[in-house]
């Protein structure tokens, strides 16, 4: 439930959480979280997909993400004061917790199951594309193996930045780290890209 | 631009970065083109986050997928759905779900709070999961219901009974000395 910390924060509550009105659907009918659920399928997935390099591992994440976050919905606080910044505590920060800790733990399979590694130039080919603009596709292919090659926490800083259109204050929720430590970490991972990037000539 | 004095210089950038790509969100948002021009802002680094801001799509399931998962979740949902009494506060053992990729435990999942530390983001140990209300996973009820009924049907080996006898005699007799 979303815990008031004072009377005067509730209007602003209200304000840090978009999805507020969908929880509390959710919470009173499990039949509305279909409407979170569709909101979020496609974020979730896609992040899972940049951490795990397989579609078939990011459905698996996908899946298990979704059920554990409808079993526990219940238990969704809005932890977050208004000094911690626009969306810092949300739904969509929950959802995402779970959905790195459901990844964390097919990454530590994995370990012990090593896969091939992730061929990005082959995930950006877009099947209907027959002209097949090459040029393009070798860009988006040269910019997706340079952020693979990012430490973890980079990565996932710049995935939740630019793919899943995050705020800093949301990717320091989701990462645990506080706002400054999300800056720097998004600053060196744009800095390796583009050193990385540079030296290739794409 | 009080803030950037009381600063280092990497941490400036950082900031003018971090200013930067706010803006390209903000104009996302608004279907706007223009973004946040800042003559200090690095060119390089602009023009990376703007080659990936470009090349970094979010990728989509297919749509079977979606549509099975949603039939998923609603039976989940419908599960949800029974009285709140007939699991209220009830403690039910959690069996290991086994998954191609090696023991999954739903129960550590279940805690966004507990962050995962890069050097042991593994350090996960088995709880029982406290249900309460109505609202509990269908999955895990539905496992732990037959985890528990698998417990009471199975058949017991004599010697495992045996063993058990001979416990109850002991636990008894220590306790009247």
């Amino acid at each position: 439930m979303f815990r008031r910390v004072k009377a005067e924060e509730e209007h602003r509550l209200v304000h840090l959480d978009r999805d507020r009105a969908l929880v509390e659907a959710a919470l009173r009918d499990p039949a509305a979280f279909d409407a979170l659920y569709r909101k979020y399928l496609a974020q979730v997935y896609s992040y899972a997909y940049y951490e795990l390099g397989s579609h078939h591992d990011a459905e698996d994440a996908a899946e298990r993400t979704f059920l554990l976050a409808l079993g526990a919905l219940s238990r969704f606080e809005e932890r977050a004061r208004p000094v911690d910044g626009e969306g810092a505590s949300t739904f969509r920060v929950w959802l995402f917790r779970i959905a790195r800790n459901v990844v964390a733990n097919i990454q530590r399979g994995r370990r012990r199951h090593p896969v091939a590694p992730l061929d990005y130039a082959a995930i950006v080919a877009d099947p209907l594309d027959l002209e097949g603009d090459v040029s393009r596709r070798q860009e988006a292919g040269a910019a997706w193996a340079a952020v693979g090659r990012l430490p973890p926490e980079r990565r996932r800083a710049l995935v939740l930045r630019f793919v899943e259109e995050m705020s800093t204050a949301e990717i320091a929720g989701v990462l645990g780290r506080s706002e400054g430590a999300v800056r720097v970490l998004i600053h060196r991972g744009l800095r390796a890209v583009a050193r990385d990037l540079g030296g290739r000539r794409w | 631009m009080t803030l950037e004095a009381d600063r280092g210089e990497p941490e400036v950038e950082a900031l003018r970065v971090d200013r930067y790509l706010e803006s390209i969100l903000v104009a996302r948002e608004r279907g706007a083109v223009a973004v946040l021009h800042d003559p200090r802002l690095d060119a390089e680094l602009r023009a990376t986050a703007e080659r990936l801001s470009s090349h970094l799509v979010r990728v989509h399931p297919s749509f079977r997928f979606e549509e099975r998962l949603a039939r998923r979740l609603a039976d989940a949902g419908d599960a949800l759905r029974l009285p709140a009494a007939a699991g209220a506060g009830l403690r039910i053992p959690q069996p290991p779900v086994a998954t191609r990729t090696g023991a999954f435990d739903p129960v550590d999942l279940l805690d966004p709070v507990r962050l995962i530390d890069d050097d042991d983001p593994f350090g996960i140990r088995a709880r029982p999961l406290l249900i309460g209300g109505a609202l509990t996973s269908a999955a895990i009820s539905l496992a732990g219901a037959a985890l528990v009924a698998w417990r009471l049907s199975r058949p017991v080996h004599p010697m495992v009974r045996a063993i058990r006898a001979a416990h109850g005699r002991a636990g008894h007799q220590g306790g009247l000395a």
